[in-house]
């Protein structure tokens, strides 16, 4: 069949791609993975090896303040041949990882969860790319290739995140509350796409068994198992490192933001340049803010729950503490999922040539700051804001597009009219 | 956001997308007559030094006496070595070091470009301040041959004599490292590559003694015999590689001390004779504009300042009645300055235009120039954008119902639409509504396969350039210079023939090369303003280029274009300015394999590309 | 080596010293190349452990010894130094580096406590009292700057119970050591600089000197069968003086050009005349007495010293013995000559100036430098405010035994250090130096890093170290006002443990102190940040949430005029002004 053709095609083009950069430029890896805005103190695959180092010489890399990461991948990355001498295990590593995430991305495209869910069906709904077209999408965006060869951690989020929306918009509950589990306790704040990929869950069981299954009856049961499945996790981590200290370590940072490495984030330097009195009020406010979305959205686009499960990846990709071009490469490339919105969108060009110069005029405003010393940190700082516009524009155009689409099924008479909102 | 859906709004009106022409027009006209209103006294500032820590000249100089007849002795040992072997040069200038008890190391280097070998032996000396802990050292640099290759006698000389000098200070709360390199470019590269510990290893030898971090460096340029010249000015020359600048309170401290304490003039940017005319102070101003785009080393100085340490090379001109002495005192009193700082430069400006010696533009006020310039072409891309999504106002047939796209499924049907714009727009409009309205969907894949494309193909002529042996570089430049003139047509003849590009497409690889164009030049701006603003000048009559079906408008296009080809551009430079182009081309050469270079990395990457698009796009009508 | 034997001697002859009188003080003078002098002062005064322990203080200082009570202090070593020991041309460091510190202030101390915590409390109790003391900043050593060293450090004194001390240890690599800190330096001496040799220390010289460090050891010594155990006060200042430059009256310090006349120039040069002149350096000994290079006159000696016993002659100094040496006093005074004539030694007159007289000479033989065990060289590689990498250098000169030794680092927070990255290579040999490491990570702004490492280095080679660090950005409120100055990183210790050194001081080398710039924010606008960020955070907050609370309707169904294009939205525009205006 072809697809499956196109599929392995692209899949091994994607994967040569990989082997091919990592082998042909020896010393790019750890360029990339220098770079502020591949990897994050939370990420970064320097900071992993220090934490293997530790790790394997029996210190706990939980006393310092270099390893934030989390403890399982200790062991995982110990299995492989030490990186910075016979790197091809872990580079293969990563390609997988990629390919993998590349599988579940079309595996939701596959479902067509986009466009059609059980309450609601797009009228554009003819309107969608392949599934093949969608993966080279994501495996060739150069944010996902620089991802992959910095080998930053978040590539292995991003993978568990794509593969519970997978799951879910399967209807496979056990492995989609296991990746789940396992997103949230590597990177945390994908715990808020749970209530969204459920309800999505909950969906297609309801369409695959005629007879719907009880909402609030299901909804506890699963949150009891993510819990069981995070607590787990979280025991297992206790065993491996003899003691919860990983906790503050992991967890505590990114929730306390300690390491102010800039990035392309917004917190960096607010919380550089914030008053110590009122540190801990904005923490309190900023997370909240973060939270916030996922009701709101939840609630309103009751209907269409992998758009909101994508639109808070967006939101992670600009609100989080430590965000990186990964979280935007995931969000960026579950956008095309949504085809059917393009034609309703607005400001199109105007939000993604923001991101494009960004994303040039980024590092040569960092080089202006850190190494020619003749630009200041606000040169940096205010390219960090830029993005952070052009990426939550397109965030914020494509629901206005989810909207005016639901509103289309609603009232088909205003189809092309211009509207307003009251 | 109410905002952008007003302008959104806008984007309804049909007349908009004829503005954005002269808007671009504009643009340009305005960036250029801004630059040349720059030095009117209106728009430039007097020099001052920020840095309360340096109090240029507040000093009393005491280098004089017995130290002149010192430096005459070393004088004529310097130049008794003229003739020597490096070696036994270097062996010599270290005894002299050692003997004012100093630490003294040599440094062998040798590199490879086109062809050609450079190696060649540094010698440095460092003294250790009685104040100091070694944490951070300053640099008095003396190349053995200057960058028009005469020997540096008295540079030297005054050097070692100053070595002696200051030897006997105690107030030094940093260290001096006395660097007397092989030449000019390479050898200070060499050194602060290796200081830095950024070298490579084989062909450059380590350090075997460093001192702390570098806050300054002063270079001598000073190439009087052994019977000495009496010299009429002093010329500072302040240009890095790549066009980065040094901390403008260096550049002022060593003004502020020739002129204003030893009674000097200074001179910059070979101005010898500056009445501080309109005239004047613009013809200065471009030709800093003109060698901080080129971005090539211009002294020993250049190679410190992307290692973020701010240094000048002081060259002495002209006849007149200063002696070396005055010019060992400015050096001291400079010194003692450096000396004051307590934290590295930073206070001042990195990026001016300096007019005359003692006035400067600074960058808020000249950088809209060169923005505005950059601006246009986004301009034009957005309006192309914008273009390329109506579907009737294209004239070409091929692109009312684009085979590859399914355009009538973007928006509902015309027939709901019309009436109400009927109601809304004025009877002008109404005769055209539909199409006004209809945004048909984009074909991207060609467009942005091709602009990428493009881009690569750069890399050929870089990686050629970079590599040849310099004997053959002239005819491969000609052949290049042919093969670039040609490729538009045989490519525009190509799509034609393989894949017939619609007229939305052509549009839309204009826009995205413009839109690319536009962003590169934002950022070069930044990083290398003349740059920026020379290739954007060079670059805009691509925003008018637009494709056409009459074939003498493409032709004259398109010849219009080929004479703006960057290779053609650079050979008419060189002719204009006299230089010999094959010398060019092996210093970019030696600038990429030494200094690291990027300025032909700009040339290839970014404007060559852009001009291959816009003269692919002006050529197609000829194959209509 | 010769005159080295005889330094080592003058050294075993003060340690022997020790034990039998209760005040005793030495003067070393030794001429060193490229015209300088090295004066190495010692002051020893003794209490017995009960007089300590009842508070009858004779000789030892007061202060001093209520804050060691108070603060349960065995062993306190406190230093002040200034400079660089310049080892490849004056070779050997004074007592082995034994008494000298890192650029800045150091201090480690055995502190008696029953855990970590009550230790730590009565650290602090003792930096901030040795603060107020010496009028240095040692109240800025906190966690941040502590370390508890595994193997770098041992006790020199008798310990009877060693199992409750703790050893704390912390260093000022910024402190600028200056007379502030000679003035309760000198009043701890008996005879307070007023008589001895200590009236030789003043402030100007001391402080112009090449490189000098001042000393403060106290430690507890018993006999030979651990009882009668007194309580030893050391203190030590070295200093190297240049001769020429401290010869130079204090009024007109300006080392202006030598009239012609006084620099002899090399007339077998061809171009040598009146207006050229090719310098000579100085072949003979410079000329120079002690109160021209030392500021002051030597005012007699001080009356606690005991009248008989080497320790009767403070005052000695070490030169070949056809050097003439000249003494210039009223009182009477005796020289004894010691180590086969290098060393002469004087017992000085009570009451009356004591001056040596060097005049410049022509010398035949000359001193013979030990040299150093060991060369050690640290600075910091690559650029930018990133990151960057550390790299040291240590040589092993002798041909003959390897030497092993204990290196260590102890980094600021601030800077992390990738340990993963840490790689030690020796010239000579494939084997890894490395025999044993201790590392204890960085917490941001809790602790520093401290790392030791115990290595080997083979015969005639040369060990580089590096390691990458990275550069943390910090909040603008923790960075000091010079800013972009950078951050100092303690100069790193090297202790060796194998050749061992004959006295239990051990021997010690420090390397530099590094200068470690980070990246900076912009000090001037956090209103301005807190301002953008929020509004960048409500425009994407408002725009959805404003998208999420709102109905759609159709335009045609609200009557705000007709709107779109651009007279409506003008026209809607003025309406609502218009509108407005009628309320007002």
């Amino acid at each position: 069949m072809a697809s499956d053709q196109h599929k392995a095609l692209l899949f091994g083009a994607a994967a040569a791609v990989r082997l091919l950069l990592f082998t042909a430029f020896p010393s790019l890896p750890s360029l990339l993975a220098g770079r502020v805005e591949v990897s994050t103190p939370v990420t970064s695959f320097k900071r992993l090896q220090e934490g293997l180092f530790l790790y394997t010489h029996n210190v706990s890399p939980y006393d310092g303040g270099v390893y934030h990461q989390a403890p399982l991948l200790l062991p995982l990355f110990s299995l492989l041949p030490n990186p910075s001498y016979h790197p091809f295990a872990t580079n293969l590593l990563y390609t997988m990882v990629d390919l993998l995430s590349a599988h579940a991305l079309m595996q939701i495209a596959d479902s067509g969860q986009a466009a059609v869910t059980r309450l609601f069906t797009s009228s554009r709904k003819e309107l969608r790319w392949s599934s093949v077209a969608i993966a080279a999408g994501f495996l060739f965006n150069p944010f996902t290739v620089a991802t992959c060869i910095a080998r930053s951690t978040s590539a292995l989020t991003n993978l568990f995140i794509l593969t519970a929306m997978a799951k879910a918009s399967q209807g496979a509950l056990i492995t989609f509350v296991l990746s789940m589990a396992m997103a949230s306790y590597l990177a945390m704040h994908p715990v808020l796409l749970f209530p969204p990929l459920l309800i999505l869950c909950y969906d297609v069981q309801a369409t695959n068994m005629k007879a719907a299954p009880h909402a609030w009856r299901f909804a506890v049961t699963h949150l009891r198992r993510l819990s069981i499945a995070l607590g787990a996790l979280l025991y297992l981590s206790k065993l491996l490192t003899g003691s919860w200290d990983f906790l503050g370590a992991t967890y505590g940072v990114r929730l306390l933001l300690p390491d102010l490495t800039p990035n392309v984030g917004l917190w960096w330097y607010f919380f550089t340049e914030m008053f110590d009195s009122f540190r801990e009020f904005f923490l309190g406010v900023f997370w909240l803010h973060v939270a916030s979305y996922m009701p709101g959205l939840t609630i309103r686009l009751r209907k269409q729950p992998l758009f909101v499960a994508a639109t808070l990846t967006g939101i992670f990709a600009v609100f989080t503490p430590y965000p990186s071009i990964a979280d935007a490469a995931l969000y960026l490339s579950l956008v095309p999922l949504f085809r059917h919105l393009f034609p309703l969108m607005r400001y199109t060009f105007l939000a993604s040539s923001s991101i494009l110069y960004a994303s040039f005029l980024g590092p040569v405003f960092y080089h202006l700051w850190i190494y020619a010393g003749s630009g200041n940190a606000n040169f940096f700082y205010a390219i960090t804001l830029v993005w952070s516009l052009g990426l939550s524009v397109i965030v914020g155009d494509s629901l206005y597009a989810a909207l005016r689409d639901e509103l289309d099924v609603e009232r088909p008479e205003l189809r092309g009219k211009e509207v307003k909102r009251i | 956001m109410a905002l952008i859906s007003t302008i959104l709004a806008l984007r309804k009106d049909a007349r908009i997308l004829k503005l954005p022409p002269y808007l671009s027009a504009l643009c340009i006209l305005v960036g250029v007559v801004w630059l040349l209103v720059l030095p009117l006294n209106e728009y430039s500032r007097n020099t001052y030094v920020s840095e309360n820590a340096l109090l240029p000249g507040q000093v009393h100089t005491y280098f004089t006496g017995s130290e002149h007849n010192i430096f005459r002795a070393y004088r004529h040992e310097v130049a008794a070595l003229a003739d020597k072997s490096v070696p036994d040069r270097n062996q010599r200038l270290s005894e002299i070091l050692r003997s004012s008890n100093l630490k003294v190391a040599t440094q062998k280097y040798s590199y490879a470009t086109s062809g050609r070998n450079i190696s060649n032996e540094n010698v440095y000396a460092i003294l250790q301040g009685p104040r100091a802990d070694a944490t951070e050292a300053i640099v008095l640099i003396a190349a053995w041959t200057n960058m028009d290759g005469e020997i540096n006698h008295s540079g030297v000389a005054l050097v070692l004599t100053l070595a002696r000098y200051f030897k006997r200070w105690s107030l030094w709360s940093k260290d001096i490292i006395f660097l007397i390199s092989g030449d000019s470019t390479s050898g200070p590269q060499a050194w602060v590559d290796a200081y830095h510990d950024s070298h490579s290893p084989d062909t450059i030898e380590p350090l075997s003694i460093k001192s702390g971090a570098l806050q300054g460096a002063i270079a001598i340029d000073y190439p009087a015999g052994p019977w000495g010249h009496r010299y009429d000015k002093l010329h500072v020359v302040y240009d890095g590689v790549n066009g980065q600048l040094p901390n403008l309170d260096l550049f002022n401290t060593a003004v502020s001390v020739a002129s204003g304490q030893m009674g000097i003039g200074c001179t910059l940017q070979r101005m010898w004779k500056h009445d501080d005319s309109y005239k004047e102070r613009l013809q200065t101003m471009l030709r800093g504009m003109i060698s901080q785009g080129l971005g090539h080393a211009s002294g020993p100085h250049s190679s410190f300042i992307p290692y973020h340490v701010d240094a000048i090379t002081l060259q002495t001109v002209g006849d007149g009645w200063h002696d070396e002495m005055s010019l060992g005192r400015t050096v001291e009193s400079l010194f003692r300055s450096l000396n004051n700082l307590l934290e590295h430069l930073h206070q001042s400006f990195f990026f001016y235009l300096l007019l005359q010696a003692n006035r400067f533009v600074s960058i808020g006020t000249y950088l809209p120039s060169a923005m505005l310039i950059a601006v246009n072409f986004s301009i034009t891309s957005i309006a192309l954008w914008v273009a390329s999504g109506r579907a009737g106002k294209l004239p070409n047939p091929a692109s009312t119902a684009p085979p590859s796209t399914p355009g009538e499924k973007s928006t509902s049907s015309p027939s709901k639409t019309t009436p109400m714009t009927l109601a809304e727009k004025d009877g002008a409009l109404a005769l055209i509504p539909t199409e006004l309205l209809q945004t048909t969907e984009r074909a991207l894949f060609l467009p942005l396969a091709f602009v990428l494309a493009t881009h690569f193909l750069g890399l050929l002529p870089l990686y050629i350039f970079n590599n040849t042996p310099s004997t053959y570089l002239s005819p491969v430049f000609n052949l290049v210079a042919l093969l670039t003139s040609l490729l538009p047509f045989l490519t525009s003849f190509g799509l034609k023939q393989f894949s017939r590009p619609t007229a939305q497409e052509t549009t839309l690889i204009q826009c995205f090369s413009l839109l690319l164009l536009g962003m590169f030049l934002a950022a070069l701006a930044t990083l290398n303003f003349s740059l920026s603003f020379l290739i954007g000048i060079a670059t805009s009559p691509l925003t008018f280029v637009r494709r056409s079906n009459n074939k003498a408008i493409s032709a004259v296009a398109s010849l219009l274009l080929a004479v703006l080809n960057p290779v053609v551009v650079i050979r008419a430079a060189t002719f204009f300015f006299g230089q010999d182009l094959v010398k060019v081309l092996v210093q970019a050469a030696e600038g990429w394999h030494v200094w690291g270079l990027w300025t032909q990395v700009v040339v290839w990457l970014v404007w060559w590309p852009a001009w291959f698009a816009g003269s692919v796009v002006a050529s197609e009508g000829l194959f209509a | 080596m010769l005159s080295s034997l005889a330094f080592l001697l003058v050294t075993a002859l003060i340690a022997c010293a020790s034990a039998s009188s209760d005040y005793y003080e030495r003067l070393l003078l030794r001429p060193l190349p490229q015209s300088t002098v090295l004066a190495s002062f010692n002051f020893r005064s003794n209490e017995s452990a009960d007089a300590f322990e009842h508070q009858n203080f004779r000789y030892f200082p007061r202060s001093l010894g209520q804050i060691l009570q108070h603060a349960r202090t065995k062993e306190l070593h406190l230093r002040f130094s200034l400079g660089r020991w310049d080892a490849e041309s004056w070779g050997q460091r004074p007592w082995n580096g034994a008494r000298e510190g890192g650029t800045g202030v150091e201090l480690w101390a055995w502190v008696e406590a029953q855990n970590e915590e009550e230790a730590f409390a009565r650290w602090l109790t003792l930096t901030n009292a040795l603060s107020g003391l010496f009028c240095a900043s040692l109240n800025f050593i906190d966690a941040t700057k502590t370390i508890r060293p595994v193997m770098t450090f041992q006790p020199e004194g008798h310990h009877a119970n060693s199992s409750n001390l703790h050893l704390l240890h912390g260093t000022l690599p910024h402190e600028v050591v200056c007379t502030e800190n000679l003035t309760p330096f000198l009043k701890l001496l008996p005879c307070k600089g007023k008589a001895g040799i200590s009236s030789l220390l003043d402030g100007h010289k001391l402080f112009d000197a090449s490189w000098q460090t001042m000393s403060i050891d106290v430690r507890p010594m018993c006999g030979p069968d651990g009882r009668d155990c007194a309580l030893e006060m050391e203190q030590t200042v070295d200093m190297v003086l240049d001769v020429d430059r401290s010869k130079r009256p204090r009024d007109n310090p300006i080392p202006r050009p030598l009239p012609i006349e006084e620099i002899e120039c090399d007339t077998t040069k061809g171009y040598n005349a009146g207006d050229t002149c090719y310098p000579l350096d100085k072949s003979a000994e410079p000329a120079w007495n002690l109160t021209e290079i030392f500021g002051r006159p030597l005012k007699g000696a001080c009356p606690l010293t005991d009248e008989t016993g080497e320790g009767s002659y403070p005052v000695c100094i070490n030169t070949p013995p056809e050097r003439t040496i000249e003494v210039n006093t009223t009182g009477q005074y005796e020289e004894a000559k010691l180590a086969s004539d290098t060393v002469r030694c004087y017992k000085l007159p009570t009451g009356a100036d004591f001056d040596l007289i060097l005049p410049q000479q022509r010398m035949t033989t000359g001193l013979i430098l030990a040299s150093p065990q060991l060369f050690a060289a640290r600075s910091i590689n690559g650029h930018g405010q990133e990151r960057g990498s550390v790299q040291a250098v240590i040589k092993n000169p002798s041909s003959t035994h390897a030497v092993e030794f204990v290196y260590l680092e102890a980094l600021p927070w601030f800077m992390k250090p990738y340990l993963h990255t840490l790689r030690a290579r020796v010239d000579t040999s494939r084997e890894n130096p490395v025999k044993e490491t201790y590392y204890r990570p960085a917490v941001d702004r809790k602790r520093g890093t401290h790392l030791e490492l115990r290595m080997v280095i083979p015969p005639s080679s040369t060990l580089t170290l590096t390691y990458d660090f990275e550069k943390a950005i910090l909040r603008y409120t923790e960075y000091p006002p010079d800013a972009n100055r950078g951050f100092d990183v303690a100069p790193a210790v090297i202790r060796l443990i194998n050749p061992q050194s004959v006295d239990n001081k051990g021997i010690y080398i420090r390397t530099t102190s590094l200068l470690l710039p980070l990246p900076t924010p912009d000090f001037s606008m956090p209103y301005n940040v807190i301002i953008l960020t929020s509004t960048v955070m409500a425009l994407g907050f408002g725009n959805i949430f404003n998208l999420l609370v709102r109905r759609f309707v159709g335009i045609d169904e609200v009557q705000t005029g007709d709107a779109g294009g651009l007279q409506g939205v003008i026209r809607g525009k003025l309406e609502r002004l218009i509108a407005i205006f009628k309320r007002g």
